[in-house]
């Protein structure tokens, strides 16, 4: 049986900080893995002889140099996937962590006031 | 703030778990969520308008300029960013906040399972502790969130009217078979789409607690 939850484990719940680091890598590794997917899944379907290949994932080049959909291209895909992902996991780890930091601060400041 | 001890004697259940406060946490941390998500949208959807702008000059909007049927009065423009940065703000904190919303009753009582140590510290709140993440109702949450995105998404193209016009959104058909800009099609792409969130929310848990396993013990 479960032991019960104790009051100071959920007031460390609500501000435990998230780890950027860990938040970075995980959300690197997955967007590598669904970019590389994204582009693996167009090259495994069949086309038409001379039909361009995910036309519309392609112009992610526009913002992707060197991506492209194709198997080499997949690869650069996953290394961009890593690192947009890795960048978004990193914002919001530190905006999670400042924001409560923030909030934190506001009830401190409330309560000191009143206790004034 | 320090004297937390003083709600223990409030609002336990059954099981002795302080309901009040639980709920209580539950509700900050969508709060807290749903501002994080919220404000990182907007800033995205600011940015990436003025880039395209930047980039195409006025033959900018080609895919970005498809927001608009969700974000109305949005456009690739400068006023078109700040209205596109405000409707994110709304749908991203709105989705956000409902998630961790979700996450946390689903989560509920084993609450404790996402701290790394549930050894009681000094004080919570000032010292805090490093969190770990619950694969199962993140993806559960985040899962059931982005079908009902998916299945509202579809179903207001179809009520508007442009489902057969909406070339792009039936694309997803290739990610998601089965997929199509109908109600049925919306309701097997959603339940596809939350299989699909559920895996890549466990796989995004495991990454990131054996990181911080490895980190911090």
């Amino acid at each position: 049986m479960r032991r019960p939850v104790q009051d100071h484990e959920i007031l460390s719940a609500v501000f435990a900080k998230m780890d950027a680091v860990a938040l970075t890598i995980a959300a690197g590794t997955l967007g590598a893995l669904l970019l590389f997917l994204a582009t693996a899944i167009l090259l495994l379907q069949s086309v038409p002889e001379n039909y361009p290949v995910g036309p519309h994932l392609s112009a992610l080049a526009e913002y992707l140099p060197g991506y492209a959909v194709s198997w080499p291209g997949s690869l650069v895909g996953a290394g961009y996937g890593f690192l947009l992902g890795g960048i978004a996991g990193f914002a919001a780890a530190v905006y999670w962590n400042l924001a409560h930091y923030v909030a934190l601060g506001v009830m401190l400041i409330s309560s000191a006031e009143l206790a004034d | 703030m320090g004297n937390y001890q003083n709600m223990q004697a409030v609002n336990h259940s059954e099981n002795g778990v302080n309901l009040k406060l639980l709920h209580a946490a539950i509700r900050f941390n969508s709060m807290i969520l749903g501002l994080t998500g919220g404000s990182l949208a907007a800033i995205i959807i600011y940015f990436a308008t003025h880039a395209s702008m930047a980039r195409w000059g006025e033959d900018s909007g080609n895919y970005l300029g498809l927001l608009a049927v969700f974000f109305p009065g949005y456009s690739v423009s400068p006023t078109g960013a700040w209205l596109g940065a405000l409707w994110a703000f709304v749908y991203v904190g709105t989705f956000s906040a409902l998630s961790y919303r979700l996450y946390g009753r689903v989560l509920g009582t084993r609450i404790s399972e996402i701290l790394l140590s549930t050894t009681p510290t000094e004080n919570p709140v000032l010292r805090p502790s490093i969190m770990r993440l619950h694969g199962m109702s993140l993806g559960l949450a985040i899962g059931a969130m982005a079908a009902l995105g998916l299945f509202c998404s579809t179903a207001w193209l179809v009520i508007r009217g442009t489902a057969a016009e909406s070339v792009h959104a039936a694309l997803l058909a290739n990610y998601i078979p089965g997929y199509s800009v109908s109600i049925l099609g919306g309701l097997i792409g959603a339940i596809e789409l939350f299989a699909l969130v559920f895996l890549g929310c466990l796989l995004l848990a495991a990454v990131y607690n054996k990181v911080v396993a490895r980190r911090h013990t």
